[in-house]
């Protein structure tokens, strides 16, 4: 049970004020006075929760844009075909069967649950299915779901509830997307009726909760679904406030007006875990911290100056200094626990070879070799802190780099147009945890945002995205992200990590890829 | 004073057209120009080039920057300013959705602005060569050297989580919806009545309108205190006192309207101070308003929503200057006659 003194910190202080604090607070206090004061009650009345998130929803169209930090919302408002569990397993969720109906992994059946409603009562069937994640893409290019399913050539639809995916090539990791960004099933009757413009203002999914308020970058109400399939959920309105200012969100779960808060910085997660009746975790989840390089940025192409480079990084100084120690190193471009893991795989941390490396350069401590490293401030954790920390344990084996902050847009555009300064300190998102979504797309020198640009990979990762034998398959990524680490095509460093704050009645399922879910909360 | 009031809004007028062009041509092809990706998220991570190349065609990013101006011109001279590429919604719908937001937070900070520097200005003026001036001046210096956003940060920390009597998450409790007629909260809370949803929204505005108060407050503070200061050295004053008139008379009959004409003018040239500062304060408080949609504009490289807020935050400078003139020619008999 959540501890109402114990959370209400105008009780633990009020004797240490002063006269000027107490009638400047009998003030604000009056004024406050106004408001109901719903913060510390959400905190215990066990039918509404309230989430400080981030990140405001752009667009309540699921099939338009594939933001990884918005996917809670969209699960929680639209379920999803299929979903991972919290520990990365792929599981059952609108879809309750699916299997190759060839052994090309060109055609997937698909069985569809009879009770999915959408929250205008109506019900879901595999038409709903193929309008969201075949016909709506061909139709408007706009639609990020088409590049989700780019080798979708048809849905064909048998029944109601069965139909078959059909693939233009083999496609043996489609499953994985039906539980990915931008593969929601909305209702065709009513997206077609008011638009995707009416569909915006008053979306209809059939998610646990429906949307029933959203105050753009303020506010959004969600209400419990009385109807949905996995039974109405235990917390009846949840409310996310936007506050993408971090300490916007630890103010709002410190204050107990939220009952949970994510992504928050570590430091302050360390601080609120002293907070009686907070509780807090920091874990890391499906996310990877690493340098991307850029081969044709002199001296990127040189092998030996990107293997002292990864030789020189300490990688375990990094974790304990920004991420309390949580943040896994990582030898390999797959967190501990994904199937492309190497765990036997090692790379050393070692500055006497990384100097050697550096000697057969021709660069050492007293002809250093300089180039530049760029760095986002702020769009992960710790981000540029981690790269000041990378630049001083290279110079300390003769790498000098010049630290330019960038933004992620920027590196967009600079790695569309071959433009890139020099390697660059990223975050790759992947909730799925399936190496096509890491090294697979990390090493797809065709793709607009591909930094390492050796077109003698796209015949192999071809191979790996069409390979219907899963043991083959996961063996030959393993073996990319052997060979990519021991060559430093791109440098993996740590597990990315997630902290958050909650009160300490609430109990929610943390998952393995960060996200955030209502229907998986519960009070005690 | 009808006719030069008139005369003031029409010049104006005229003038606001070339401003708004130039404003629109500058923005325009600067945010063309800078490196960065609008297409960002808009392609997924499998998208090609190609991929790109094709949507780049179909948003029109691929014609020439004159050619696409005229385009946009065009279309916003016809009242359409296009649409936002993250949110899918007409520019137009979205501004408008959150400007009074904006608007009236601002206006309550300017209130609370001068609620604030008004005496303080008296009061570093009554301090002026006294024991106690340098104690004014190094307030006013802190308060000075404290922007909008940290007080918005000092103001949460003291009487959001130490002393949590006031909101500062939104614009009014979630229980409660508002009305929505003109988009001004307490308007349309007052017009339907809802008392209880009044009391919210000033309580929820009480924080981030302060915030932006005792940013602004301390340079109306100094300018008041040095127009004070210009006009008690004027010889009206001695007259006024071989009259008689007591101290405090002379001081806010005499003084003080003088002294204001200047501070106004500072005022209007610098409310755009309060919307620039409102655009972080809306996001540290998560205020749905104008600012808080330029920072997801820009954090999307969304260039039509950012274009059209550019425009409006032109608009709402232009239609300031001339309240400010105009208000100006109120005060100042002789401002009638130029």
């Amino acid at each position: 049970m959540t501890d109402e003194f114990e959370l209400d910190p105008r009780k633990r202080h009020a004797c240490a004020l002063d006269r000027r604090q107490v009638l400047l607070g009998t003030m604000a206090a009056g004024i406050g006075a106004l408001a109901p004061l719903s913060g510390h009650a959400e905190g215990v009345d066990k039918s509404t929760l309230s989430i400080a998130f981030p990140v405001d929803v752009p667009t309540w169209d699921p099939n338009a844009l594939s933001i990884p930090a918005i996917q809670n919302l969209y699960a929680t408002v639209f379920d999803s075909p299929l979903r991972y569990s919290p520990d990365l397993k792929l599981s059952p969720r609108q879809i309750t069967d699916w299997k190759w109906a060839d052994d090309k992994a060109t055609r997937l059946e698909m069985t569809l649950r009879d009770d999915v409603l959408f929250h205008d009562g109506s019900k879901m069937t595999m038409e709903d299915v193929k309008f969201s994640l075949s016909d709506r893409a061909k139709a408007d290019k706009k639609l990020v779901v088409g590049g989700m399913f780019n080798t979708v050539a048809d849905i064909e639809v048998t029944s109601p509830t069965r139909g078959v995916m059909q693939f233009n090539r083999p496609t043996p990791t489609a499953p994985i997307y039906l539980a990915f960004l931008c593969g929601y099933v909305v209702p065709k009757a009513y997206m077609l009726q008011v638009g995707p413009e009416g569909f915006n203002a008053k979306p209809i999914g059939a998610g646990p909760y429906r949307m029933v308020e959203h105050q753009r970058g303020s506010r959004i109400v969600l209400e419990a679904f009385d109807k949905y399939w996995g039974g109405v959920p235990t917390i009846k309105q949840v409310t996310f406030e936007i506050a993408p200012e971090a300490s916007a969100r630890v103010a709002l779960v410190e204050s107990g007006r939220a009952g949970f808060a994510s992504q928050l910085p570590v430091r302050e997660v360390q601080r609120l875990a002293q907070k009686a009746g907070l509780v807090t975790k920091i874990y890391p989840f499906s996310e990877v911290y690493m340098l991307r390089i850029p081969n044709y940025v002199p001296p990127m192409d040189n092998d030996h100056v990107r293997a002292a480079m990864h030789l020189a990084i300490d990688t375990q100084a990094l974790s304990k200094a920004f991420y309390a120690g949580v943040a896994k190193p990582l030898s390999v471009m797959a967190p501990e626990g994904t199937p492309s893991n190497v765990p036997d795989f090692k790379f050393p941390y070692d500055k006497a070879k990384a100097i050697a490396e550096l000697k057969q350069a021709g660069y050492g401590p007293d002809k250093p070799v300089s180039f530049t490293l760029l760095s986002t401030n702020g769009t992960f954790p710790n981000d540029y802190d981690m790269a000041r920390a990378i630049a001083q344990m290279w110079k300390a084996v003769g790498i000098n780099v010049t630290i330019e902050e960038t933004t992620s847009a920027k590196l967009l555009d600079a790695a569309q147009n071959g433009k890139l300064a020099g390697p660059v300190l990223y975050s790759w998102a992947n909730a799925t945890g399936d190496p096509e979504n890491y090294a697979g797309r990390i090493f797809d020198p065709r793709l607009r945002f591909s930094t390492w640009k050796d077109m003698s990979l796209s015949g192999r990762i071809d191979k790996l995205m069409t390979e219907v034998n899963e043991q083959e398959r996961i063996a030959g990524y393993k073996a990319l992200n052997v060979e990519s680490s021991e060559k430093s095509w791109a440098i993996p460093l740590l597990q990315g990590i997630t902290a958050v704050a909650y009160s300490s009645a609430l109990q929610p399922t943390l998952f393995d890829n960060g996200y955030v879910l209502p229907v998986e909360m519960k009070y005690r | 004073m009808l006719q030069v009031i008139s005369a003031i809004v029409v010049r104006r007028l005229l003038l606001a057209v070339p401003t708004l062009w130039l404003l629109s041509l500058v923005v325009f092809f600067v945010l063309r120009i800078l490196p960065v990706d609008p297409l960002g998220m808009l392609l997924p991570a499998s998208a090609t080039p190609a991929d790109a190349a094709a949507l780049r065609q179909q948003l029109g990013f691929d014609k020439p920057i004159p050619q696409q101006f005229l385009i946009w011109l065009w279309a916003a001279i016809n009242g359409n300013l296009g649409t936002s590429l993250n949110f899918r919604q007409p520019v137009s719908q979205l501004m408008m959705a959150a400007l009074p937001a904006t608007l009236e937070l601002s206006l309550v900070g300017l209130v609370l602005a001068l609620l604030i520097s008004i005496p303080g200005g008296v009061l570093a003026f009554v301090l002026y060569q006294k024991k106690r001036e340098a104690a004014a001046d190094l307030t006013v210096a802190l308060m000075q050297s404290i922007p909008s956003f940290l007080w918005s940060l000092l103001l949460i920390a003291a009487f959001g989580v130490l002393w949590p009597v006031l909101p500062f998450s939104g614009r009014i409790a979630p229980d409660i919806t508002l009305p929505g007629l003109t988009g001004f909260a307490l308007l349309d809370l007052l017009l339907t009545g809802q008392f209880s949803g009044l009391l919210s929204a000033l309580a929820h505005l009480v924080l981030p309108a302060l915030a932006l108060a005792l940013g602004f407050a301390p340079l109306v503070i100094r300018v008041l205190r040095s127009s004070l200061i210009e006009a008690a050295n004027e010889p009206y004053v001695e007259v006024a006192r071989l009259r008689g008139l007591s101290e405090s008379r002379i001081l806010w009959r005499h003084i003080l309207k003088n002294a204001a004409l200047p501070t106004i003018t500072m005022i209007g040239v610098q409310f755009g101070f309060l919307f620039g500062a409102a655009l972080l304060v809306e996001m540290i408080f998560g205020y749905p308003g104008i600012g808080n949609l330029m920072v997801q504009a820009v954090k999307g490289n969304d260039l039509p929503l950012i274009q059209g807020i550019a425009l409006i935050f032109c608009v709402l400078m232009l239609a300031i200057t001339v309240i400010v003139d105009v208000l100006y020619a109120v005060l100042n008999p002789r401002m009638r006659n130029l």
